[in-house]
C-alpha cells in the first residue's frame, strides 16, 4: 500500500471515493441508514435507558474480568445438559471442528443463520471447498450469498442492494418472474426457496448472540425465525461463538436483550429470541467456542472494551463515514466504527487506514449500548499506526508544525493571521487544485473571515 | 496443551482486573390492567393481534372471531407469561410436540394466562427455566426488512401472530 502525501488515497479512502462516485446511490444509502438510526432513537426513549447502558457496560466488563471461570462454568453446565462443547484457537481450528462434525454425520448440505463469527473464520468457502453446500437462511444474507458477495453491514447484510437489483438476482438464481421487484413477492419467493432447502439440510449452523454461563445456554435473536427453522429442523445444531459472547447470569442476559434490538433496528425486541440449553430429543447440539485473537485484545487494556460489542450495528447506522462510504470500503468482516477499531487489532499493517476513516465526531460512542469508547480507541490506533510508520506521508512534518502553532495562544493567533493573508495572496489553483491533498472538485477550502472572532470580540468590547 | 487449555491460559495471562457485577435492576411495578394494556399496545406495534378471553368465554368462538372458520396452517400453542414492554410471550418447548412447531405454520396463536404479564425483560428472565430444554420469546410475526428496509411479515415463520390473554386460565395452575 503506497502512502500518499498528507491524505491516504488507497484502501478505505479510495473505495469510499468510488462509492461516492454514484451520488444518487450514496444519498439513498445514507438515508436508508439514517432512518434506522431514527427508529433507534424512538425505541430507546425509555426513562431508564442510560442506566441500562451502564448496566450493559458493567456486565460485559464483569464477564471479561471472569472470562476463564465463566467459560468453564458454561462448559460444565452445557456438557451436563448433553451439549458437546468444542474449543478453537483460531479460524482454521474452528472450521476444521465444524467440518469434522459434519463429516462424521455424512452431512452434505447445511443451513446457516447469521453469524459474523463464521464470516470472520471464512467458514462458507472452507466447507464448500470440502464439498458441503452452505445455504445462508437470513434473507439479506441469502441475497448477498446468491450474489457471491460478503455482507456489507453486520445486521443488514444487503442494505446496499436496491429492490430492482434483488429482483433481477432472484430471477437469475431462484426463478422469480422477470421484472418482479415487489418486496412482498420477492420475500415470499425466498420463503419457498429457503423452506425447500431447509427441509433437506443435515445440520443447522447458527451464531450466538449471547452465551449464558449460569444456564449453559445459547441465545439466538432473529426477526425471521430462520435460525429456528435451521436448528430445530435438522438433526444437528452447531452454534459457533466467540468467547467474548459470554455473560454470567440470566439477569445479565435480560439487560442485553433490552439493549440489543432497540439499538440495532429500533425494535423493542426481535421477533424470535431463542434460548437453547440442550439438544432436542434424539438430536445433537454442539457449541464451538472460538478465540481467534480475542485473548490478545483482552490483554490490551486500552482496547479491551471492544470485546464488549454485542454486534447491534448502531454505530454503523449513525456513522457519517459509514453511511457515505458503504460497508465494503472497510475491507474487513466487521464494518463501520466498531470494525475500524477491531480490524487494526487483527492486522495493523493491513488495516491501519481505518483508524483515520473517522471524523471523531463521537456519535458511535453516544449510541453504543455497552458504552465502548470507540473514538478514544481510534485515536490510540492512530498513535500506534504512526509509531509503526503507517501514518500518511507528510504527517511526520505537518503535525509537529501544527502542534507548535496550536499549543500556545499567541502562536495560534499569529498563525491564523498568516493563514488569512496566505489564502488571499496564494493562487486558487494552489489551495484548491490538485496540489492540495485535502480538496477536490466539489470540496473547496472555505474562505477564512478577514477578522478572527477573537479580534471581533475585542473590538466590539471596546465599543460598549 | 489442548486448545481449551491454551485459550484459558491466555485469558488468565491477560490479568484483567476484577470488575463488579452489574447492579441489580430496579424492579418496575404496575397494576395488571396497565400491564395488559401496555402489552396489547406493544403487540400492535410489532405487527401482532391481541385480545382478552374473558372468564367463561368459549375459546372456539374467540378463535372463530380471530381466524375465521378456516383453521388450516394454524399453530395454537400455550405461552407461559407475557412481557408488557415488548409484547413478547414466553413459549417453552416442553409445551410443544416438537421444537420446530414454533416456525412451522403461517398463523401462530399463543394463549397465555391473563394474570401472567410482567413489566420488562428483567422480571421475565427470572421466570425462564434455567435447566435443560429450549424456549422462546415471541414478539409478533416473522418479519424482515432486508429488501430496501421495506417491512414484510412472514419471512420464514408465521405471517400472522395472535395472542390471547386468557382470564380463564390461572398462571398458578398453568405453570
Amino acid at each position: 500500500m503506497s502512502r500518499e502525501f498528507l491524505s491516504p488515497r488507497t484502501g478505505h479512502a479510495r473505495a469510499a471515493a468510488g462509492f461516492l462516485g454514484d451520488a444518487e446511490r450514496a444519498a439513498w444509502h445514507d438515508q436508508s441508514l439514517w432512518l434506522v438510526r431514527q427508529k433507534r432513537d424512538r425505541a430507546t426513549a425509555l426513562p431508564e435507558w442510560e442506566a441500562l447502558r451502564d448496566a450493559g457496560a458493567a456486565l460485559k466488563a464483569h464477564a471479561m474480568s471472569r472470562l476463564a471461570a465463566l467459560l468453564e462454568q458454561f462448559e460444565r453446565t452445557a456438557t451436563a445438559n448433553g451439549v458437546r462443547v468444542h474449543w478453537a484457537r483460531d479460524a482454521a481450528e474452528h472450521n476444521a471442528i465444524v467440518l469434522g462434525i459434519l463429516a462424521e454425520a455424512n452431512v452434505t448440505r447445511v443451513s446457516k443463520s447469521k453469524s459474523m463469527l463464521t464470516e470472520e473464520c471464512g467458514l462458507n468457502p472452507y466447507l464448500e471447498a470440502h464439498g458441503i453446500e452452505v445455504v445462508d437462511t437470513d434473507l439479506g444474507e441469502r441475497i448477498v450469498q446468491l450474489a457471491k458477495e460478503p455482507p456489507s453491514h453486520i445486521v443488514m447484510p444487503a442494505i446496499h442492494w436496491k429492490r430492482e437489483e434483488i429482483g433481477a438476482l432472484f430471477h437469475r438464481t431462484i426463478g422469480t418472474p422477470a421484472g418482479e421487484s415487489d418486496p412482498d413477492r420477492l420475500t415470499a419467493a425466498a420463503r419457498v426457496h429457503l423452506r425447500d432447502t431447509l427441509l433437506t439440510a443435515g445440520a443447522g449452523i447458527t451464531g450466538a448472540n449471547v452465551l449464558v454461563a449460569e444456564t449453559g445456554g445459547v441465545v439466538v435473536c432473529t426477526n425471521e425465525g430462520n435460525a429456528d427453522l435451521g436448528m430445530h429442523t435438522a438433526p444437528i445444531h452447531i452454534a459457533c461463538a466467540g468467547i467474548e459472547k459470554i455473560v454470567a447470569t440470566r439477569d445479565d442476559l435480560g439487560v442485553l436483550l433490552r439493549l440489543l434490538a432497540r439499538s440495532g433496528t429500533g425494535q423493542p425486541v426481535t421477533s424470535y429470541t431463542t434460548h437453547v440449553n440442550s439438544p432436542k430429543p434424539g438430536g445433537a447440539m454442539h457449541v464451538v467456542l472460538v478465540n481467534n485473537g480475542r485473548t490478545s485484545r483482552l490483554a490490551d487494556e486500552a482496547m479491551r472494551s471492544a470485546l464488549h460489542c454485542i454486534r447491534c450495528g448502531a454505530c454503523l447506522n449513525t456513522c457519517p463515514v459509514y453511511r457515505r462510504s458503504g460497508g465494503y470500503s472497510y475491507g474487513h468482516v466487521i464494518q463501520g466504527p466498531i470494525g475500524a477499531i477491531l480490524a487494526p487489532g487483527v492486522d495493523l499493517g493491513a488495516h491501519h487506514e481505518l483508524a483515520f476513516a473517522s471524523t471523531l465526531c463521537g456519535s458511535c460512542a453516544d449510541v453504543c449500548p455497552v458504552r465502548i469508547n470507540i473514538p478514544e480507541q481510534l485515536l490510540t490506533w492512530r498513535e500506534r499506526a504512526a509509531a509503526a510508520g503507517h501514518a500518511p506521508r507528510g504527517y511526520g512534518v505537518l503535525f509537529p508544525v501544527l502542534g507548535w502553532f496550536l499549543s500556545r495562544l499567541d502562536r495560534f493567533e499569529w498563525g491564523a493571521r498568516i493563514a488569512r493573508r496566505l489564502q488571499r495572496w496564494l493562487p486558487a489553483a494552489l489551495l484548491g487544485g490538485r496540489a492540495n491533498p485535502w480538496t477536490r472538485p466539489g470540496r473547496a477550502l472555505p474562505v477564512l473571515a478577514d477578522e478572527s472572532f477573537r479580534d471581533w470580540a475585542r473590538r466590539e468590547g471596546r465599543h460598549q | 496443551m489442548s486448545a481449551r487449555d491454551v485459550i484459558l491460559t491466555a485469558i488468565r495471562a491477560a490479568r484483567v482486573p476484577p470488575a463488579p457485577p452489574a447492579e441489580a435492576k430496579v424492579e418496575q411495578s404496575a397494576d395488571l390492567a396497565t400491564l395488559r394494556e401496555q402489552f396489547l399496545r406493544a403487540l400492535t406495534e410489532v405487527g401482532g393481534h391481541g385480545t382478552m378471553r374473558l372468564t367463561g368465554q368459549s375459546v372456539d368462538a374467540l378463535l372463530d372471531t380471530l381466524l375465521g372458520a378456516n383453521r388450516a396452517h394454524t399453530m395454537i400453542v400455550r405461552g407461559r407469561f407475557a412481557v408488557a414492554e415488548n409484547a413478547a410471550v414466553y413459549v417453552d418447548a416442553a409445551d410443544l410436540a416438537q421444537r420446530n412447531d414454533i416456525v412451522r405454520e403461517e398463523r401462530m396463536v399463543v394463549i397465555v394466562p391473563a394474570d401472567a404479564v410482567v413489566p420488562t425483560m428483567h422480571e421475565a428472565m427470572r421466570l425462564v427455566p434455567a435447566g435443560p430444554g429450549c424456549g422462546w420469546f415471541l414478539s409478533g410475526p416473522s418479519k424482515t426488512a432486508d429488501i430496501e428496509q421495506s417491512l414484510v411479515f412472514g419471512a420464514q415463520g408465521s405471517r400472522a401472530h395472535y395472542v390471547i390473554l386468557d382470564a380463564d386460565e390461572n398462571a398458578a395452575t398453568a405453570g
